[in-house]
């Protein structure tokens, strides 16, 4: 019963983290390092309070929160294709300016410092019916599955096919992997990189919106909590592939799931932590040692 | 003329749009933009007491400025002056609080060790992982700070927790390691020398000695260094090291000068507004020195805003995260040389 819980829990916290590592693997396979994932999620969860207590509809929150993403990223991505910005500088810069913009909402407009509570927030929906509860190891996260956690793992299903198999893919992929041939080849690789960075903040809306209204209906500055930088490490230790980086997800969202409870049993929770961004470190270490000896041999 | 014209132009538009932006805010909220912008630099400059206010609260920022300039000169991407800054903080009040008081006031300049070896392995790490295995720095130093901050998080948690207090804090340093206050009541304290002491070093370093010259060498064309014998490797690790040396001081002023203490949130994200300063700057020590003080400004001035007009401190953020956007849109025209193409990372 306890492990069926923590199975659950697991699940419903790698959905953002998921979320928002698919929008950056996207973005990076067109040749985009996202460090700007946190701020598109803060946002995201910020419009995903707003327009649900406005509309009480879930559906036209999601859209919002994912639109709301998708044109700060786009407009990340201009300041980066078009007039030339350090990625990596930007996107810091952009993580500051939009915490900055929604805490300056948030006490101008709502009165509030770092909190927002507003009434009839409606939260995710249950697909599947509650009495799924009692089937064995699997039941409670069935019967708490959310149309985002599905909408994330059909991506993880859908995008190795795109990327391979379709236009699209092949034309991010020729804009990330050779993008003089790209070129050449008359695609507009600026508009390609444009659209993977909206891409990206569409998931990171949609993972903001998953984090604000999964279960608590709120929102918090601090509600991502660095989840935008999981994701991050995610995709790098994944090496850009969705399943792997899939896998690395769920790894995360178990270790957070499992915090509380390796907590009860002594583990430190401020080291439980930070094991993402060690393995991530050691994954790179691993990767440019291996790269380092290919191109010697 | 050129450069000139294009170099100061680089400085100005920065900060020109980041106060546009938020003049457009101030107007948005019905505020007048001119009126709360003069309120604020007489916040910040109007009388020696907030002048000094303002000098305390860009301390940090020399520092860290400071250690992001010595990398970025060099072409080296390094993003992990903020977990220096925290460790070496941390490594220094450690010294402070168990070392017997009786030392009295030759504790600081063992604090000051502690927090230089501490911040100079940490980014040697990074270092070396690009000098050898050609791992990149900007996800290395960037894990690093999230590892910093847990590794920090667990000590003042765990093994250095304060026996009298709650949660978070280490124990108080040895009053005899408190660096002094230059002008009470104010907190700016001896840091502040300190940090100007690291600008003059981090500016002669530049001008007057090989390794300096060879760190320019190395960051405007890698393979010209290399084809005149300069170890590019070596002169990774060098800046590396250098860099989390002058981030490990920074540390250590901000705690025997200003907390007194560690606890979480030691560092604000000292390390990414120092960011902004050095990119602001163009990496030039002067140019750092005024940057410092001009965000500092915006911090000092920004909490009094906050309490006399209601207007939120955020607004600070806003001013920040544009800068920084805009000073690499500008710079991306003058750094086109850097060590390899950005979308190599």
């Amino acid at each position: 019963m306890q492990f069926e819980h923590l199975i659950a829990s697991a699940i419903m916290l790698t959905t953002p983290i998921l979320l928002a590592a698919m929008g950056g693997l996207i973005n990076r396979r067109a040749g985009i390092v996202n460090i700007g994932l946190e701020a598109k999620m803060l946002a995201g969860a910020f419009v995903a309070v707003i327009v649900s207590s406005a509309t009480g509809s879930w559906i036209i929150a999601c859209l919002a929160a994912a639109l709301a993403g998708a044109a700060i990223g786009w407009l990340f991505s201009l300041s980066i294709t078009r007039a030339g910005a350090n990625m990596i500088v930007a996107g810091l810069g952009l993580n500051i300016l939009v915490a900055g913009v929604l805490g300056f909402i948030l006490s101008w407009v709502y009165r509030s410092s770092g909190t927002l509570r507003l009434p009839d927030v409606a939260l995710l929906p249950k697909i599947l019916p509650a009495g799924l509860e009692v089937v064995p190891l699997v039941g409670p996260s069935l019967a708490a599955l959310d149309p985002l956690t599905l909408l994330a793992w059909m991506t993880v299903g859908l995008l190795p096919f795109v990327l391979a198999s379709t236009r699209i893919g092949l034309w991010i992929r020729a804009t990330g992997n050779a993008s003089e041939m790209a070129r050449s080849v008359g695609l507009q690789h600026l508009t390609i990189q444009d659209f993977t960075t909206a891409c990206a903040g569409f998931f990171c809306g949609l993972a903001g919106a998953h984090l604000a209204l999964v279960s608590l209906g709120l929102f918090n500055e601090g509600l991502t909590a660095g989840r935008g930088f999981i994701a991050l490490a995610a995709f790098y230790f994944g090496r850009d592939r969705p399943v792997t980086t899939a896998f690395a997800c769920l790894l995360f969202g178990a270790l957070e799931a499992a915090q509380i409870r390796l907590q009860l049993e002594g583990l430190p929770p401020k080291l439980i932590g930070m094991l993402p961004y060690v393995m991530v470190l050691i994954a790179l270490v691993v990767a440019s040692i291996q790269a380092q000896r290919k191109a010697k041999a | 003329m050129g450069t000139a014209l294009e170099r100061s132009l680089g400085i100005v538009l920065p900060l020109l749009v980041a106060f546009a932006i938020a003049a457009i805010v101030l107007l948005t909220i019905g505020e007048n933009p001119v009126e709360i912008l003069t309120l604020m630099a007489t916040e910040a400059f109007g009388n020696v007491r907030r002048f000094a206010a303002t000098l305390s609260a860009s301390t940090p920022l020399l520092f860290t400025a400071v250690a992001t300039a010595i990398c970025f000169r060099s072409g080296v991407f390094n993003v992990g002056v903020d977990g220096a800054f925290v460790l070496g903080g941390l490594a220094a009040i450690f010294i402070a609080f168990t070392l017997p008081a009786s030392i009295g006031v030759g504790i600081i300049p063992l604090a000051f060790i502690a927090a230089a070896v501490t911040g100079g392995l940490w980014l040697w790490l990074p270092g070396v992982l690009l000098a050898k295995y050609e791992a990149d720095e900007v996800v290395s130093t960037l894990m690093l700070n999230f590892i910093a901050a847990g590794i920090s998080g667990y000590l003042v948690n765990g093994p250095l927790l304060s026996p009298q207090s709650g949660n978070n804090v280490t124990p108080l340093i040895h009053e005899t390691a408190e660096l002094e206050r230059l002008m009470p009541p104010s907190t700016l304290h001896a840091g502040f020398i300190i940090g100007l002491i690291c600008i003059i070093a981090y500016w002669t370093w530049c001008r007057n000695t090989p390794s300096g010259f060879e760190g320019a060498v190395v960051g405007q064309n890698p393979r010209f260094a290399r084809a005149v014998g300069i170890s590019v490797p070596a002169v990774i690790i060098l800046v590396m090291v250098l860099s989390g040396v002058i981030a490990g001081f920074g540390g250590a002023s901000h705690g025997l000068g200003q907390m007194h203490r560690f606890s979480d949130g030691f560092s604000p994200g000292y390390g990414f507004t120092g960011m902004a300063v050095a990119l602001l700057a163009r990496n030039h020590p002067i140019g750092i020195l005024f940057g410092a003080v001009l965000f500092g400004a915006l911090a000092s001035a920004g909490t009094t805003i906050q309490l006399f007009s209601n207007i939120p401190l955020d607004l600070v953020n806003i001013i920040q995260g544009t800068v920084m956007i805009f000073a690499v849109i500008e710079a991306a025209r003058l750094m086109k040389n850097r060590r390899r193409q950005t979308h190599a990372v």
